[in-house]
């Protein structure tokens, strides 16, 4: 093959290429202009190098004065430079928005526009001068009528012809600063853009440029320095290169970035055709060649020997071509555009992530990255508040909620798809929250339901660089808002559950504070031997007991209570009647009025429904003597060493219940062998599987009849025995126990024993 | 616990079946009772002969409706208290304070006396 072929062949195979490609992408995206600017410059790049081949073909002479219309066509190609300019504008930051007058864009077309009608039709200059002089020697009237235009006509084709005498140098550098002006516009762009998927695009893009401008400088520079060293063969080879390198790094941030968003079919097919024609025109050159590879080692069977050999080669077309299939899909298997891809790393993102903070950020850079959107905004149910509420953001700095009656949340809930915002119009009127989302032009939203609470909604701006949401996306999107709820919905329990665990520590700590508060043991006396217990049925109860040394005196006070309910609010009422028995107790206050005063306070500083139960008893050391007074608690039994049964009921009512009560106390004289059993209705209300209580009668008589028992004994078995008649765990109700066994009044007594039992 | 009611002879006569027990029975009661103070009828009378059952916070309910009537100048009392709820308000010594009757017609005669 001589040099002229193989460069018609290159010209024919590149030009068409890039017109190949320049349909496919405008094709792609019809509706967006920087698929048209990107079309344009593909599709100018590759008419310069098609019109060469074609005047090739077509045996047109050699350009310059007298060239070809159809060689000169190829100055279609400059046109690629303002394209270049106004696709700057749009990538990968829209700056139009900043000009007043957009239409005015298309100004910088004008002068490669008249490059092009300058070589398309004043390429002959001398034959256009000739026939100008000829008419203006025309004699005449209208040949004297004609002579002034001819004039100026003569003047301006002169000046047309040192134009084109040096269009290289003047075309040239207008051409060079237009690359100039575009590389820069799109250098400062990448500086601005922050979104991780638009920067390798748009570095792809600038080195696409710069190796271009590279090479066109060296040609321009040859052309004009070293003008005999470099023919203008080489110069259309050395652009045609350009173009190639140009379109290589285009393609190249289209199937590997993504660049301008096109479809995943397409970029497959992208590659699909390449590697096709690359294969298939492999094929063809082996198969036109075979023979003369052949001939000389197999001499006369040559031909069949070739026949074996293309042979040879269509059984492997399919094996490789199936390769590079496969080599393919695994290359965009990687990608993070892929739709599969992009599902499985979200959820795998976060499927760990419980902190909903942390969980926004991941959905917000799943939407940047892989949805491309520009601005992602949150409105979520905030459980602090009870209301919806815009989230803080990246992109947006503060929280604001937004009231339940807004019409536009209201139209929100009824969604059940991802759904543009444009088609919500008819819930903007009179709503806040459409006023704000129409500020942040936002553009779709995105519910996030599960079955049948809204839990929030994400609102999205349109894509970076102008890029659309697709059908596609819209599907994609519906799928990654399910497992957003998921996601929120896991977190929120997760939240749920540490809360559970803290309170659950909380009330743990309660229930340390409420045993501190109970005595360690029993007061030690000679006279007596007293025991106690409280079994909370919860963490904490409302049950309590205590012994209290009256200052000064030889009295010991034990106090057996039961607070209205159960749990944290029973213990809190417990603990506050504990303090004031104390400060009670020793004001040195009658019994009595103790207990009047204390009700006093409680009833007046609780509400009516909570009240307390509480027995209070002194009992003298020296005497045995035991006064009390019982505020509407069980009755404790007092049973007689000879088993005779009294109950310790005089007194008063609850506590708290009523504000102005009076109380009254009495004595009872405790002689040796004496028990005196109190307890809460924990143990009396215990109940059988029918439904029968245990009752203070079986009480009464199981003290009785075990009255010589110890005391710690007696609790014990007492319990048993409850226990047994009601199995429940943990048990119904708080259970208090105290029993006081009287071993022998008037004895001697060991203050060392008395002070030491709080 | 459920909680019917009805008016006979200008008293108010609720009805509550089964345990009082707290929890929801609780605003249960308060809100009838708020209902009836609103119309100006302060003349209640609980029949208790339906209720099997009553814990300490069962008897706070009670309390805590005595006291919202009394607050309004209305008047509480209770009827055909069973003996469980009889041994509960005399261990409490509540019986001092609530005023309870045999019957319904006893508790209805009673307000005009």
């Amino acid at each position: 093959m001589d040099a002229e072929l193989v460069q018609t062949l290159l010209h024919f195979v590149v030009g068409g290429f890039l017109v190949f490609l320049a349909i496919t992408v405008v094709r792609d995206n019809i509706g967006s202009r920087l698929n048209r600017a990107t079309g344009g410059i593909l599709l100018f790049a590759g008419l310069g190098p098609l019109a060469l081949a074609m005047s090739s073909i077509m045996q047109q002479p050699a350009p310059g004065a007298g060239g070809s219309a159809m060689y000169n066509l190829y100055h279609v190609w400059e046109l690629l430079f303002p394209t270049l300019v106004v696709f700057s504008w749009y990538f990968p930051v829209d700056r139009l928005r900043e000009f007043r007058h957009p239409r005015f864009r298309y100004l910088v077309f004008i002068p490669q526009v008249i490059h092009l009608i300058l070589v398309l039709f004043f390429s002959d200059i001398d034959a256009l001068l000739e026939t100008v002089s000829a008419s203006e020697s025309q004699g005449g009237f209208s040949g004297a009528l004609m002579r002034p235009f001819a004039y100026v006509l003569q003047i301006l084709l002169l000046f047309i012809g040192y134009i084109l005498s040096n269009q290289l140098v003047i075309f040239g550098s207008i051409n060079l600063l237009y690359v100039v002006v575009a590389v820069y516009f799109l250098e400062s762009g990448r500086r601005l853009q922050t979104n991780p998927r638009l920067v390798p695009q748009t570095e792809a893009l600038v080195w696409a440029v710069r190796l271009g401008l590279g090479l066109y400088v060296i040609g321009l520079l040859g052309g004009l320095v070293a003008g005999g060293l470099i023919t203008e063969g080489v110069r259309s080879l050395i652009y045609l290169t350009a173009a190639a390198v140009g379109t290589v790094f285009i393609v190249y941030a289209i199937v590997r970035h993504q660049f301008l968003d096109v479809r995943l079919v397409f970029r497959q097919s992208l590659i699909y055709t390449i590697t096709s024609a690359l294969l298939v025109g492999l094929y063809i050159v082996v198969g036109v060649r075979a023979s003369e590879f052949t001939r000389p080692l197999f001499g006369e069977r040559a031909e069949i020997v070739s026949y074996i050999l293309i042979i040879l080669l269509l059984l492997l077309f399919q094996p490789i071509s199936n390769w590079i299939d496969g080599a393919v899909r695994s290359m965009f298997m990687r990608t993070r555009s892929d739709h599969r891809n992009i599902i499985e790393r979200f959820s795998r993102d976060i499927i760990s992530v419980f902190d909903p903070k942390e969980l926004r950020r991941k959905i917000e850079d799943t939407m940047k990255t892989a949805m491309l959107v520009e601005k992602v905004y949150f409105v979520l149910y905030d459980d602090d508040v009870g209301e919806y509420a815009i989230m803080p953001s990246d992109d947006y700095g503060r929280r604001t909620i937004i009231r339940r009656d807004d019409m536009m949340l209201r139209g929100i809930n009824l969604l059940d798809r991802p759904t543009s915002y444009n088609s919500l119009e008819d819930y903007a009127e009179g709503s806040q929250l459409a006023e704000t989302l129409t500020e942040l032009r936002v553009k779709l939203i995105l519910p996030m339901k599960d079955t049948e609470h809204l839990l929030g909604f994400l609102a999205l701006t349109s894509k970076v660089a102008g890029y659309r949401f697709s059908p596609e996306d819209y599907n994609l999107l519906g799928v990654l808002s399910n497992q957003m709820v998921s996601a929120l919905t896991n977190a929120r329990l997760y939240v749920d559950s540490l809360e559970r665990i803290r309170l659950q520590e909380e009330v743990t700590m309660a229930r340390q504070i409420q045993l501190d508060l109970l005595p360690s043991h029993p007061p030690k006396m000679p006279c007596s031997v007293i025991c106690a217990l409280s079994e909370p049925s919860r963490t904490v109860g409302g049950d309590f007991y205590d012994f209290i040394q009256v200052d000064g005196r030889k009295q010991v006070g034990i106090v057996i209570a039961d607070a209205s309910g159960k749990g944290m609010p029973a213990a809190l009422l417990i603990a506050q009647i504990q303090a004031i028995i104390h400060s009670e107790v020793n004001n040195g206050n009658s019994i009595a009025m103790m207990l009047r005063n204390m009700n006093r306070q409680i009833a007046l500083s609780t509400s009516a429904e909570k009240y307390v139960t509480l027995f209070y008893g002194e009992l003298d050391r020296e005497t045995g003597e035991f006064e009390y007074a019982n505020a509407g608690h069980n009755y404790p039994v007092l049973v007689r060493a000879s088993g005779e049964v009294e109950l310790l009921e005089v007194g008063g009512p609850v506590i708290g219940a009523f504000p102005y009560m009076e109380y009254e106390s009495t004595k009872v004289k405790l002689n040796d062998g004496d028990v005196v059993f109190f307890f809460t209705d924990g143990l009396s209300e215990a109940m059988d599987e029918q439904g029968v209580e245990y009752g203070e009668e079986r009480i009464r008589s199981f003290v009785r009849d075990n009255r010589h028992m110890e005391p710690e004994e007696l609790m014990k078995c007492i319990l048993e025995d409850v226990r047994a008649f009601d199995p429940s765990t943990p048990p119904q109700d708080d259970t208090t126990i105290v029993t006081l066994k009287m071993t022998g009044a008037g004895a001697v007594i060991d203050e060392k024993h008395v002070q030491d039992f709080r | 616990m459920k909680l019917s009611d009805r008016i006979q002879d200008d008293v108010v006569i609720l009805e509550p079946t089964g345990k009082i027990m707290g929890g929801p029975d609780a605003s249960l009661l308060h809100d009838k009772l708020y209902e009836y103070i609103e119309k100006n009828m302060k003349r209640v009378v609980i029949d208790l002969a339906q209720v099997d059952w009553m814990n300490s916070t069962g008897l706070g309910i009670l309390i805590s409706g005595y006291t919202t009537l009394r607050n309004s100048n209305g008047e509480l009392k209770l009827a055909n208290v069973t003996d469980k709820i009889q041994s509960l308000l005399t261990i409490t010594k509540l019986v001092t304070v609530f005023e309870t009757h045999d019957s319904v017609e006893d508790a209805i005669k009673s307000f005009d006396s």
